[in-house]
C-alpha cells in the first residue's frame, strides 16, 4: 500500500482522534463543569463520526432502495446498519447531557459555584460547620 | 499534575493513532464490515438488510426499517432511556417545599 493510498484512506480517522483528544482534554483538564460537558457531547460526537464514516463504502448510494439501482446487489448501498445505530447513540447522548445539565443547575443552585476547587472548597467549610455544630450540640 | 494530564493525553492519542493505523481504508468496499457472508457463511446482517428490507416492511429508507423493524425491540429500549433520563430531569429540577418556617427541606 503506497503511503498516499494510506494517507487518503486514514485521514478520517486521525481527525476523529483530534476531536477525541479534545474532548479528553475538556474533561480532564478544565475546572469548569459546564466545559467538561462540553468536552463529554465533542467526545460522543467524535465517536459517532467514526461510526459514520465507517459505513461509507466506494461508488454506493445512499441507504434509500430506488428502483433504477435496485437492490439485489449490496455494494451499491452505504451500510445503513451504522446509521441506525448512531441515530439511537444521538438520542441516548442528548438525553443523559440533559440529565447532565440539571444536576450542574442543582449543584449551582446550592453552592452558587460551578468551579470545581471552589466547590470542593465549599463543600468542605460546609462539612466542618456542620460538625462543629455536632460537637457543640 | 498538569504534566500528568496532558502525558495522559498524548498517551490516548498516540495509542488511537497506532490502532487507526490498523483499521481499512475508509470506503473500502472490500472490508471486513461490508463482506456479504460472515466467517460462519450466514448472511451478514447489513448486506441482509439492504437486500430484504424493502421486501419486509415495503419502506424504501433502510435506516427506517432497521430501527422500527428488525431492531424495533432497541429502540423501546432507547425510549426507555430516555424517558427515564426525562423523568430523572424533572426530579432533579423539582423544587423542593417548603415547611412553614420557610426553610427549604431536605
Amino acid at each position: 500500500m503506497s503511503g498516499l493510498e494510506f494517507f487518503v484512506g486514514h485521514y478520517a480517522y486521525w481527525f476523529v482522534v483530534a476531536l477525541l483528544v479534545l474532548g479528553l482534554y475538556g474533561m480532564i483538564v478544565k475546572r469548569n463543569f459546564v466545559k467538561k460537558l462540553i468536552g463529554m457531547t465533542i467526545f460522543q460526537v467524535a465517536v459517532i463520526i467514526f461510526f459514520i464514516s465507517s459505513a461509507v463504502k466506494k461508488g454506493a448510494t445512499i441507504p434509500i432502495a430506488d428502483k433504477a439501482v435496485g437492490t439485489a446487489e449490496s455494494g451499491l448501498y452505504v451500510n445503513p446498519l451504522q446509521h441506525t445505530l448512531m441515530l439511537t447513540a444521538i438520542v441516548v447522548g442528548v438525553a443523559t447531557a440533559g440529565v447532565g445539565y440539571a444536576l450542574l443547575v442543582t449543584i449551582f443552585r446550592r453552592f452558587r459555584t460551578l468551579n470545581e476547587p471552589e466547590l470542593m472548597e465549599r463543600m468542605r467549610r460546609e462539612r466542618e460547620a456542620a460538625e462543629k455544630q455536632g460537637n457543640d450540640a | 499534575m498538569k504534566v500528568a494530564n496532558f502525558a495522559a493525553l498524548a498517551l490516548f492519542a498516540g495509542l488511537l493513532i497506532y490502532a487507526a493505523s490498523g483499521l481499512p481504508n475508509r470506503g473500502d468496499p472490500t472490508a471486513v464490515l461490508h463482506r456479504d457472508t460472515s466467517p460462519a457463511g450466514t448472511p451478514s446482517a447489513p448486506s441482509y438488510y439492504i437486500r430484504n428490507a424493502y421486501k419486509d416492511a415495503a419502506t424504501p429508507n433502510m435506516v427506517t426499517v432497521i430501527l422500527a423493524d428488525y431492531r424495533g425491540f432497541d429502540t423501546m429500549g432507547e425510549e426507555t432511556v430516555i424517558f427515564a433520563a426525562g423523568l430523572a430531569c424533572l426530579l432533579i429540577l423539582r423544587r423542593k417545599r417548603k415547611n412553614p418556617q420557610g426553610e427549604i427541606e431536605p
